[in-house]
């Protein structure tokens, strides 16, 4: 009796393995094209859960993703640049004193869930981030609102944003995905405060859903107030191994991906998926330590900069999924200059520099972190050890101590090492954004991580500030990159590139500079 | 039998006490501080401390625990510090996809482990032996997330037999009952979804399994051929009984018992160890939750989940002593 009973479990297993696996040709079939052939579905595979989709409350990527989807911010940034235009707001006008905002919102624009966007909806959405009712855990409410003193409503669709002092970012900072979008006020009341699981915003998509750890589900908004989306919905699906997302884009599971690894492109290539590879929003370098010596002294610095050969290190350690950095702002972003193109691979040149210094035989110790970071996909100790290299070639001794990312910032802050590797992702894709890293005020805080203090750099910062947007601003930040060059606290090393891929199906899919995909205008055969 | 079971379940006291430490101290000591991933790059020591003050984080260490481990005896293991979501929660949402895919790998694992050992031990150095023990070789030796990908990158990619990924294919899920797809598409009638749900299992199971039914492959082998040479089993092909009833009805059932202990300590680490498994094939369970929390350095949701692991392991093995108690009527616990 016992037997025939393994036998007939023996039996349905095997029958039943066999039959699922017999119909095979459906195995794979991707959600769209089951049952739902009627609504257009585009899925997008991403890495990992967002942290939330409230904007006050998050500061991932992926959680950005998602956001930039679902809500607007008063201003938007144009397509392919972190240049401004109109969003939520259709104008706005700027006090003399360069301290007061006055926007005139886009009326008729309602939430999804119903209620209007106006002038009360701006006034909570940015004062729910300021003193006395921001939270600790509000990652990107000092940057964004910190300069804001007061918000005032003029009329239901006119509200004016007085700040502290003139702070010319903060417009782009209005256009950020985290913290600026507008949310709906009815929607956080009801969630006390919180709506990191029940977003609403005014966007070309609405919420429905979200698995934690399978997938995120938007609908299209019918009621969105510019062009509607081409697609009926997104998902955002969860898969963790970047080589299982490339798996599922080349079986026709999903639709786009990022996250690509370099060592899958090729394959992904080879199954007619398309790969989209531009330019990031960020910077990797090394950074000299100038607070003491040996790099306290400027030609020393310049010195170690001939040494390194840029070009071929990028292309070596990031094998085209980097461009190679000249300066230390992203070449989209208004100020970049493009004239700055020194210290050309020279070795020679090098050695005679620490000859005339009387460093011939130096010794330096360089720090490194240990892991992979946005803008340095290959480790830290990889990236130093390239540099090793080229450095030994000009007699410098240089020892390497590598720490895991924790231990690593503290070092950092501790003046540990006279060489150490850095980096910087942007946050709102303004000039000031970056070229702050050299500002002396931010010592303290580590973000000059080479604690480099020139009185004219800190004296044009503050001017840029307060310089409204235009050919006068660019000049400034231009200005500033001369004397960073010149004075060479970093070597800039790459901008590391976004990479997605994509079903030749899609169309349209583009990343944005600042990181982001824009799916409104996304379509799909 | 009662005493012995009450006095098991108080040895579990300790242990969860001891683990709890155990992952507080890791936790606590090892990793990157919260407090800077949630406030990201632009965070000022001030900011940071200003947030590990109100997260609590700024007490002693012993104070921390406590009250951690006043909100575990309230069946409370705090909120996520990334999310603010509950972690209890969170955990119990998640655990019947790990449920489910331990559950049904510990199936294939048991079948194949047990028949793969019985054939190696009846056909003893035969070519039969060699492959099946060179198979749980394999079995033990290959990495988990290695097999994993190659199953997909087989079945998946080059056959389109299979997919790639996840646990059912996005708005297929049936009507939450248990929260096990197979059973609530059964139950609920949901024919597709169930099809659907089990063709999503196949790939991780056998990865999963694939350890546990080499243990019990070689477990099986080990067990059996030591059986065989006894005494009884020579009586009973003396009496002329069929060689399979030899096997199966008398060899086999001895073998059973250490097999089942064994099958039972693999059920618990299943539970536990599908981390891998999960990452791999994107599966929604606790083991994916806990990665993505240690990465993170949420301390409440590693804390919950590894203690709960620790119990439900223990309470397995609970299970498994009772079971083997039942099967071999010479043990009796008192």
């Amino acid at each position: 009796m016992k037997k025939k009973v393994l036998a007939l479990i023996m039996s349905t297993i095997v029958t039943s393995t066999l039959f699922l696996t017999g119909c095979g040709g459906g195995a794979n079939k991707p959600a769209n094209s089951t049952s739902q052939n009627a609504a257009k579905t585009l899925i997008y595979a991403q890495g990992s859960d967002p942290r939330g989709l409230d904007p006050a409350y998050v500061d991932d990527g992926e959680s950005a993703k998602v956001i930039v989807n679902v809500y607007e911010g008063l201003l938007k940034y144009k397509d392919g640049s972190t240049e401004l235009e109109p969003c939520l707001a259709k104008s706005w006008d700027i006090s003399k004193d360069g301290k007061e905002y006055t926007f005139k919102l886009r009326e008729g624009v309602k939430f999804h869930d119903g209620t209007p966007f106006n002038a009360d909806a701006v006034k909570y959405n940015i004062e729910r981030q300021l003193p006395p009712n921001v939270k600790e855990d509000m990652p990107y409410a000092s940057f964004t609102f910190g300069e804001v003193q007061k918000v005032e409503k003029i009329d239901d669709y006119t509200v004016k944003i007085i700040l502290k002092q003139p702070y010319t970012p903060f417009l782009a900072n209005l256009a950020m995905c985290l913290a600026a979008p507008m949310a709906s006020p009815e929607a956080i009341k009801k969630n006390n405060g919180n709506i990191n699981e029940a977003p609403v915003g005014t966007g070309p998509f609405k919420f429905v859903s979200w698995k934690k750890g399978e997938a995120i589900t938007l609908e299209k908004n019918n009621d969105y107030w510019g062009d509607k989306a081409k697609v009926d919905k997104v998902i955002f699906k969860i898969t963790k191994e970047n080589s299982v997302r490339a798996s599922e884009l080349m079986t026709g599971s999903i639709d786009i991906m990022d996250g690509v690894d370099p060592n899958d492109v090729q394959k992904i290539k080879d199954s007619k998926m398309n790969i989209f590879n531009e330019k990031g929003m960020n910077i990797n370098y090394m950074a000299f330590n100038c607070s003491r010596a040996p790099f306290n002294d400027a030609k020393l610095r310049q010195a170690i900069c001939y040494a390194i050969n840029r070009e071929e290190l990028v292309k070596y350690l990031y094998q085209g999924f980097a461009d190679v950095a000249y300066t230390a702002l992203p070449s989209f972003i208004p100020g970049f200059n493009d004239k700055i193109k020194s210290y050309e691979y020279n070795p020679e040149k090098a050695k005679q520099l620490l000859k005339e210094a009387g460093k011939e035989n130096l010794q330096i110790k360089m720090i490194a972190y240990s892991n992979p970071r946005p803008y340095n996909p290959v480790n830290g100790q990889k990236l130093a050890e390239s540099i090793q290299n080229y450095l030994s070639k000009v007699g410098i001794k240089a020892t390497i101590d590598v720490y895991p990312w924790k231990e690593y910032k503290e070092k950092i802050a501790q003046g540990e090492g006279d060489i150490l590797f850095y980096g910087w992702t942007g946050d709102n894709g303004d000039a000031d954004n970056f070229l702050s890293l050299f500002d002396s005020k931010e010592i303290k805080s580590t973000l000059n991580s080479a604690k480099y203090s020139n009185p004219k750099v800190d004296e044009l910062l503050a001017k840029g500030r307060k310089t409204p947007n235009g050919e006068e601003r660019n000049n400034i930040y231009k200005q500033i990159q001369d004397i960073v060059d010149k004075d060479a606290p970093w070597l800039t090393i790459s901008y590391a590139k976004d990479m997605a891929a994509y079903s030749p199906k899609v169309k349209n899919f583009k990343i944005h500079p600042t990181g982001v995909a824009f799916l409104k205008d996304v379509d799909k055969e | 039998m009662l005493k012995y079971i009450l006095k098991r379940l108080a040895l579990l006291v300790p242990v969860i006490i001891g683990v709890s430490v155990l992952v507080f101290l890791v936790m606590h000591v090892f990793t990157t501080d919260p407090a800077s991933i949630i406030l990201g790059q632009h965070a000022t020591a001030e900011q940071v401390e200003k947030l590990r003050e109100e997260l609590g984080l700024n007490k002693p260490l012993y104070v921390q625990y406590f009250m951690f481990m006043k909100g575990v005896l309230h069946g409370n293991f705090g909120n996520s510090l990334i999310t603010k979501t509950s972690v209890t929660n969170e955990i119990l949402s998640r655990f019947p996809a790990t449920i489910e895919l331990a559950l049904v790998a510990i199936i294939i694992a048991s079948i194949f482990g047990i028949l793969m050992g019985i054939l190696s031990a009846v056909k003893q150095n035969s070519i039969v032996d060699y492959i099946s023990m060179f198979v749980s070789l394999i079995g033990v030796s290959m990495p988990i997330f290695w097999l994993g990908l190659m199953l997909i990158v087989l079945f998946s990619v080059k056959l389109h037999l299979l997919p790639v990924s996840g646990r059912i294919t996005i708005g297929m899920e049936p009507i939450h009952i248990t929260g096990l797809y197979l059973i609530d598409s059964l139950v609920s009638g949901n024919m597709a979804a169930f099809k659907d749900s089990l063709k999503h299992l196949i790939l991780p199971s056998i990865a999963l399994a694939s350890y546990s039914t080499a243990i019990i492959a070689r477990m099986t082998r080990s067990t059996m051929l030591e059986i065989i040479q006894q005494d009884y089993i020579r009586t009973a092909r003396a009496k002329g009984l069929f060689e399979k009833t030899v096997i199966l009805k008398h060899a086999l059932r001895n073998a059973l018992i250490p097999i089942t202990t064994v099958i039972g300590l693999q059920l618990g680490s299943l539970l536990g160890g599908a981390v891998l498994t999960e990452t791999v094939f994107s599966w929604p369970g606790v083991g994916s939750y806990t990665i993505d929390a240690i990465l993170k350095s949420d301390y409440p949701v590693v804390q919950g989940a590894v203690m709960i692991f620790a119990t439900v392991f223990v309470l397995v093995n609970l299970v498994v002593d009772l079971l083997y108690a039942y099967l071999d009527p010479r043990i009796k616990y008192s």
